[in-house]
């Protein structure tokens, strides 16, 4: 039985041929769509599962009082791990973690020495294999951390550093304050993409120990926060408040005045709780629009089918009179529809698999391609294949099953008031989602845009920003006087931390407030010139800003600390100490453009006094040979720290990287707009090529009794037409009301232009109308005296 | 076999009932052969859809084999016609996407018969209706007596007691008309019984009875 019915759908298929490349090549379309997108949310909501005990390990954390402000806590003295281990019969087994903060230098030691800069390196139990599901290639887990100085490296940094070679008892050179030798003991895989933990250098706490830089991360020996992520295997899941108590009672013991609250975070969660990875922000969104556009093309599908269920009324009345049954009829079509998404899928599938490393490259979303044969992905696959099978068919199958055989015999086209309107319905649902996505589509670029031209207070512009390594060492004011006589080089200025990456808290008081927190950055006195940050209240006296005891604040610290309009002479106390307010700067964006300016508190220094490690930002004019600039730069930079290599960064990209997610939304919305067109589309033009096939006679008649082209083109577009201003005006509100709210969420908003909703309306009308005129043209010249013969 | 009483059957147009079926009473043997002969529109068709359980009466009585079909769900009329009953359209009505291997076959598979079984039937038909070599063209392939044929033949295969036939040669010349009436005779001769509309004198003169329908009565002749 289902064998015929496949075999009926396959001859249908072919016979249609234009309906079917409508309906397939909608359904792939939508389909591969939703794939690539389930694809990656499904890789997002995977990580850190394939640890074997994943849901039995929990990471510590922690939160602290600092004044009126709440410190999350995700790091904890050495001793932590060890105490829980011993002090809570639930825990199995606790590891303790700390990734260096910085890039490490690291060297090899034969042939020609090599350096590079390596950002994931950490130091752990020697537990580590065993606590996680890493899975060593080379090397005995129990034995490679053991001896201090041990390394071991992932596979990818195995051939960066030894190519073909076998990396095992090599050497490798760290450099930090001195230079230390490691032996390479291990190599581990490399950490799939769903690993919240990156396994590219590792060695042990021992070491750490050894290493005297390291020192003061062991200064503290009681239970308390410090920089250790603290890792625990519990031997069942419902003790974890057991444990978090236990927790809270070593740190009462540790200091009983510690107000300190513990709790343990499951690790499956540990990456899309991160408050640190924006790219997660909009994952709940995704498969909302990921549903929306396999739903356009299962409409697709159901509207072109029941579209042609005139067609395909003979066929029902003469199976119901040959013994069908309505679940006969109806089981027919749901093969048939199965038929259909059995091909598309497949086209999507390998659309999809093909397309996968372009797509999330073109998001920079990195997804190991091997996930695509994941259980989790599989099943999410196996899911959306029956959903679309069972959505798809549902329909048809209702309405041809519903035939009774002897009006259909009877009346050759009866009032199909019921399912036109149905068609309707779909047409102008189908537009309206594609101009939602139109109109959201261009304000979450103009919102784009205007973040990224605002007014931030600042002139980020032909700055580039270089990171002075320790390894510069006492060499970064010759550095800089050399820089600085380039002819590409307008001017330098220093700070302590770089700008938009984060900034030093202090708790600062006034007469008027208690202790308030105050973020505060140590720039030299070139910083605001360089930078193009306007005065509101100048220093009497430039010689003022760089003495002692002197600081500079912003205007919003004013309202924050109370201060008098203009504070000039006003005191503020800083950790202890009370700070001369010499001058206030216009407020600029020195952080995330998500919330208004905090206050901001400046200390500089001179020039020529400010040491150590920070962030050039070099100012440069001639903008032609930007390329030369760079490579004299980086040489001479390459003079003075031998050691880090050179690196930089313009200011702009690093702005601009603060719309990470928004930029992500941005590139995914374009994919999506551009699929719901091209899906909408071919709806339409599946619907109006069908109205003319079914109006031929009529225009046949029309036209012999005089009708012009364009009378019959506009008879049989008009409809259509209507129903896409009808979607347009419909979708206007929505979309105005779902744009509205996502503004809401930034601090600096772009207006909502009516003239976008203009042209988005504008631009789908005229959609429709190429479409459609271009059947009913076509319809419209054909000889009438042709078409009324075929009758 | 079969007994209509006192059938009314209506349709309502402008809040005035026409009639299409009006009092008609008609009682069928086992193994008659009844020509319905009558103008366009006299209810020829709107009889047999009737008698076929395909369409609904609004007044009367409809006894098949002392069955009350009057008094029965939609579902178990449709049973009893599937069980019983052969339908042959003026109009063929094969289903074009199948051969006319498949389409003979069709109504075993909605018996959920076994396959081996069903190739044996549909074997048979075809051999004794001569369409062996046709059996994988399409209708479209096809002349309009051997589709006709193909009709009959799908009709007869699930074994009908009784086969209705709604004008079976109106489209056909007269050639063509003969052979199927032949072969109409032949089935009623071993013991088929069958219910035809026909407008034509000669093609009425092949049933053992003739009545006249005219505006949904029973003429008296």
């Amino acid at each position: 039985m289902i064998r015929n019915y496949i075999k009926i759908a396959f001859r249908n298929l072919r016979r249609n041929k234009l309906y079917s490349f409508i309906n397939i090549g909608g359904l792939s379309l939508g389909l591969s769509a939703c794939i690539l997108i389930m694809f990656y949310v499904s890789h997002e909501y995977s990580y850190d599962k394939f640890h074997a005990d994943s849901e039995r390990i929990y990471q510590l954390e922690g939160k602290a009082e600092f004044g009126d402000q709440t410190i999350f806590m995700q790091n904890f003295s050495p001793v932590v791990a060890g105490d829980l281990v011993e002090k809570s019969p639930s825990v199995e087994a606790g590891l303790r973690i700390n990734s260096e903060y910085k890039p490490v230098i690291v060297k090899t030691t034969e042939g020609t020495p090599q350096s590079y800069s390596e950002s994931n390196f950490f130091y752990t139990d020697e537990n580590f294999f065993n606590f996680f599901s890493f899975n060593l290639i080379q090397g005995n887990k129990e034995m490679v951390l053991k001896r201090p100085f041990s390394l071991v490296i992932s596979e990818e940094i195995s051939k960066k550093y030894f190519g073909k070679r076998d990396p095992i008892g090599q050497k490798l050179e760290i450099i930090k304050d001195s230079t230390y030798q490691f032996q390479i003991t291990g190599v581990v895989e490399n950490s799939p993409s769903n690993s919240s933990i990156k396994t590219e250098f590792i060695t042990s706490i021992a070491t750490m120990e050894k290493m005297k830089e390291n020192e003061r991360n062991f200064s503290s020996q009681i239970f308390q926060g410090g920089s250790f992520a603290t890792f625990l295997k519990l031997d069942n899941i419902e003790n974890v408040a057991s444990v978090s108590e236990t927790a809270q009672k070593l740190s009462k013991q540790a200091s009983t005045q510690s107000k300190d609250e513990y709790l343990l975070a499951p690790l499956e969660d540990k990456h899309l709780k991160s408050k640190f990875d924006s790219g997660i922000k909009y994952l709940e969104l995704f498969p909302l629009i990921a549903l929306f556009i396999l739903l356009l093309a299962l409409i697709n599908y159901m509207s072109l089918t029941t579209a042609r269920s005139d067609s395909r009324a003979k066929e029902v009345a003469v199976r119901k009179v040959n013994g069908a049954n309505r679940k006969n009829i109806a089981l027919q079509f749901y093969a048939e529809s199965a038929l259909y998404v059995s091909i598309s899928f497949i086209i999507a599938g390998i659309l999809s698999y093909s397309l996968e490393k372009r797509f999330f490259n073109s998001l920079n979303i990195e997804i190991d391609g091997g996930f695509f044969f994941h259980p989790i992905f599989l099943i999410i696959l196996g899911a959306i294949y029956v959903v679309s099978i069972l959505l798809a068919g549902i329909y048809p199958s209702f309405v041809m099953s519903s035939f009774n055989p002897i009006e259909n015999f009877r009346k050759k086209s009866q009032g199909k008031f019921g399912r036109n309107l149905i068609r309707k319905t779909c047409t102008t649902v189908q537009f309206t989602v594609a101009v939602v996505l139109i109109i959201g589509g261009i304000i979450i670029k103009q919102q784009m845009d205007y973040l990224k031209t605002l007014n931030t207070g600042l002139d980020r512009s032909e700055i580039l920003i270089l990171p002075l390594q320790k390894s510069m060492g006492n060499n970064s004011q010759a550095f800089r006087n050399e820089i600085e006589k380039n002819p590409g080089v307008e001017n330098t200025a220093i700070s302590n931390n770089q700008i938009y990456d984060g900034y030093d808290i202090f708790y600062a008081s006034t007469e008027k407030t208690e202790s308030l927190a105050l973020p505060l950055m140590q720039v030299d006195n070139r910083f605001l010139n360089v930078l193009d940050v306007k005065w509101r209240f100048k220093p009497a006296n430039e010689e003022l800003i760089t003495a002692g005891k002197k600081i500079i604040i912003n205007e919003t610290a004013i309202e924050k600390f109370k201060l008098s309009q203009d504070p000039r002479g006003e005191f503020i106390e800083l950790a202890g100490s009370p700070q001369e307010i010499v001058g206030v700067v216009k407020d600029f964006n020195y952080a995330s453009l998500e919330n208004p300016i905090d206050a901001l508190g400046l200390k500089v220094s001179k020039r020529d006094q400010f040491s150590g490690t920070g962030f050039l930002y070099i100012k440069y004019g001639n903008t032609e040979n930007l390329q030369g600039l760079i490579s004299s730069l980086a040489d001479s930079y390459n003079k003075y720290d031998s050691e880090t290599p050179f690196d930089y960064q313009f200011m702009d990209d690093k702005f601009n990287a603060l719309f990470k997610s928004e930029e992500r939304l941005s590139r995914m919305f374009s994919f999506f707009i551009i699929l719901t067109i091209i899906i909408a589309g071919l709806g339409l033009l599946g619907l109006a090529t069908f109205t003319a096939q079914r109006r031929v006679k009529e225009i046949g008649v029309r036209k012999v009794l005089g009708a012009s082209v364009l009378e019959i083109t506009t008879l049989l577009s008009k409809d259509f037409i209507k129903l896409t201003a009808l979607a347009v005006l419909i979708a206007s509100p929505v979309a105005w009301y779902l744009a509205n709210k996502w503004l809401q969420d930034f601090a600096y908003q772009t207006e909502i232009e009516w003239q976008v909703f203009l042209l988005s309306g504008v631009f789908a009308v005229s959609l429709a109308l190429v479409i459609v005129c271009f059947q009913a043209i076509k319809a419209a010249i054909a000889n009438p005296v042709k078409n009324l013969r075929t009758e | 076999m079969l007994k209509l009483n006192h059938i009314y059957k209506w349709v309502k147009s402008g809040g005035r009932r026409i009639f299409l079926l009006n009092d008609l009473s008609l009682n069928v043997e086992q193994g008659e052969f009844l020509s319905i002969m009558g103008p366009s529109g006299s209810g020829k068709s709107t009889l047999l859809n009737v008698i076929a359980m395909l369409d609904d009466f609004d007044e009367g009585e409809y006894y098949f084999e002392d069955e009350a079909i009057h008094n029965l769900k939609s579902k178990k009329r449709t049973d009893i016609f599937n069980q019983n009953i052969g339908f042959i359209f003026q109009a063929y009505h094969l289903l074009d996407d199948l051969t006319v291997y498949e389409n003979i076959e069709t109504p075993l598979l909605y018996k959920k018969v076994k396959s081996s079984e069903r190739k044996a039937l549909v074997a048979d038909i075809l051999d004794r209706f001569n369409i062996v070599g046709k059996k994988d063209l399409f209708p479209h392939q096809l002349s309009g007596g051997q589709q006709q044929l193909v009709g009959i033949a799908r009709a007869l295969i699930i074994k009908p007691k009784l086969i209705l036939a709604d004008e079976p040669t109106g489209n056909l010349n007269s050639k063509q008309s003969d052979e199927i009436m032949q072969l109409f005779k032949e089935l009623n001769q071993e013991g088929v019984t069958i219910i035809q509309a026909s407008h034509s004198e000669s093609n009425a003169a092949y049933g053992s009875r003739i009545i006249n329908l005219l505006d949904g009565s029973v003429q008296k002749s």
